[in-house]
């Protein structure tokens, strides 16, 4: 796939120190472009679709809100520990602004956790909904598809 | 040999210097705003700085430090100032984080405007006061799993002179993947008297660029940095209840103040009443402290509340949501008839739904107090 002018823009604005410190990209020195087709296969692969997942995300931001900053088991299934900070990240495709929401979630079936967790933000979740974007290798908050659906249980 | 073979490259490489040259020339006239002068409260300070640089960096490169919770980065909203000069619209990039008010009201955000004219400003007095502290960390202690508690020895001749309840940004090297200096802010908690230290209390933040560092990489020795103080939270000085609520490493505002109330003997002249919220035993901390001046202090009352005690651990205390626990006291044990005003440190999520329940039982929007910077 060619690098629209859109996503060169995108991947200028995801290098570090632009919107965050780490920024969006961690090792990886793909175009945006061949990042993003590698994940939608392995989503292929796994077989997994965004709308399910990314429902099942937003579902456990709301309720691991609940926790008021404190860890909160949800479904008996997970614990989700959600950080709020002041303020807002843009995403780097410059198509909105979100909340500095982050989420640990922990498998934790039965009430006991298992140690395989996954790290999400409301401008990751937004990335990946919109835009198929799980970041770059190395990114501190890149979503692996396999470790989603095994954390999701998907 | 073609001659051109050689001609070719060198006359391209000439020509690529020219242009570079003339681009550099042209960046210097164009941007170059020369010295300007900024003027602040009505000519209470004036500052001669090189134009060019965002106001927020010009201001601290002169000693004057407006709070910033994400470090100029545009992403806080939170170094508000207000420009008289006309200086254009309002950018993009700062509308987001301003109410309509404050745009009517020329409030923009400092880190997002540059300097290039003389400009007329107005910031609250108390950034006078702000300043920047070198410091060697003194003491790292584990609180909980993921709370340290980090007590800085201040330079010699340095001391702090800051309000209980106030905070400081804390300020961390570049390390690992992040190449800049990076600052969040963070209440102190150590009284005000302790003039030669500052202490945080730090809670692992995951993916937290500062809280990370804390945690992982900072060590005893070592040289910090930290702007303060900074922010209104304090308690006011008169008689009513005081409803205080905290969690995790919100305790922090809260260890600074009773402690000066200690000192000051404001502690037995008022009624304090102190709710901790917390998910497991593991994540309580100076319960021993907390529940000795419980046994001291007649009017001070310590309430922690576990909202997911474990099966396997000893607890008799409250339970529940925090917020819950404060709504049952407020309805049904702290005095109805006494004036009371709220004391909150945590997430925006938390202040939000803790002023929900103040509220809900008569309490005053206008008689609550945070800094809402987590």
């Amino acid at each position: 796939m060619k690098m629209s002018p859109e996503y060169t823009k995108a991947q200028e604005r995801m290098q570090p120190g632009v919107i965050t410190s780490d920024g969006f990209l961690g090792d990886d020195t793909r175009p945006i472009v061949d990042i993003i087709a590698a994940d939608e296969q392995t989503m292929t692969k796994l077989g997994l679709d965004f709308e399910t997942m990314c429902s099942l995300m937003h579902r456990l931001v709301a309720e691991g809100r609940k926790g008021l900053g404190e860890p909160v088991t949800v479904q008996n299934s997970w614990v989700a520990r959600v950080d709020e900070a002041r303020g807002f990240l843009a995403s780097p495709f410059d198509d909105g602004i979100f909340r500095k929401i982050n989420v640990e979630l922990e498998l934790a079936p039965n009430g006991k956790p298992t140690g395989e967790k996954i790290l999400y933000s409301e401008l990751s979740l937004h990335l990946i909904e919109k835009h198929h974007f799980f970041q770059g290798k190395g990114s501190p908050f890149r979503l692996d598809p396999a470790q989603a659906k095994k954390v999701l249980r998907l | 040999m073609n001659p051109a073979f050689f001609i070719a490259p060198l006359a391209i490489s000439a020509v690529s210097a020219v242009l570079a040259a003339l681009i550099s020339l042209t960046d210097k006239i164009v941007n170059n705003y020369g010295e300007v002068t900024i003027n602040i409260n009505g000519g209470k300070k004036k500052l001669q700085v090189n134009g060019g640089a965002p106001l927020l960096f010009s201001l601290a490169e002169t000693g004057i430090y407006v709070p910033s919770a994400c470090g100029g980065r545009g992403s806080c909203g939170a170094c508000t100032v207000k420009v008289k000069t006309d200086i254009g619209p309002h950018l993009p990039t700062e509308t987001p984080y301003l109410t309509k008010e404050q745009i009517a009201d020329d409030v923009r955000l400092s880190c997002q405007i540059k300097v290039k004219q003389d400009l007329d400003i107005e910031i609250p007095e108390s950034l006078f006061n702000i300043r920047k502290f070198t410091g060697v960390v003194e003491r790292i202690a584990d609180l909980t799993h993921d709370i340290k508690e980090v007590y800085i020895k201040l330079e010699d001749g340095q001391e702090a002179n800051f309000v209980a309840g106030q905070y400081g940004q804390f300020e961390v090297p570049p390390y690992a993947k992040i190449r800049e200096r990076t600052q969040r802010a963070y209440s102190m908690s150590s009284a005000p008297s302790d003039k030669g230290h500052l202490e945080f209390l730090v809670r692992l933040v995951p993916g937290g660029i500062v809280t990370t560092y804390v945690h992982e990489h900072m060590k005893e020795g070592e040289k910090v940095n930290v702007v303060a103080p900074v922010g209104e939270f304090h308690v006011q000085d008169n008689d009513s209840t005081m409803i205080c609520v905290a969690g995790g490493s919100g305790m922090a505002p809260f260890k600074s103040i009773f402690n000066d109330m200690i000192e000051t003997g404001k502690i037995e002249e008022r009624d304090v009443w102190y709710f901790f919220g917390a998910r497991t035993t593991k994540d309580l901390f100076y319960m021993d402290w907390l529940k000795e001046l419980d046994a001291k202090y007649d009017r001070f009352h310590f309430i922690a509340a576990l909202s997911e005690p474990q099966s396997d651990e000893p607890w008799d205390g409250e339970t529940g949501l925090i917020t819950d626990v404060l709504g049952k006291y407020l309805e049904s044990v702290i005095d109805q008839e006494k004036t009371k005003e709220g004391y909150l440190c945590g997430s925006p999520g938390m202040l939000d739904a803790c002023m929900a329940v103040m509220r809900k039982h008569d309490m005053k929007e206008e008689n609550i107090y945070f800094d809402k910077f987590a």
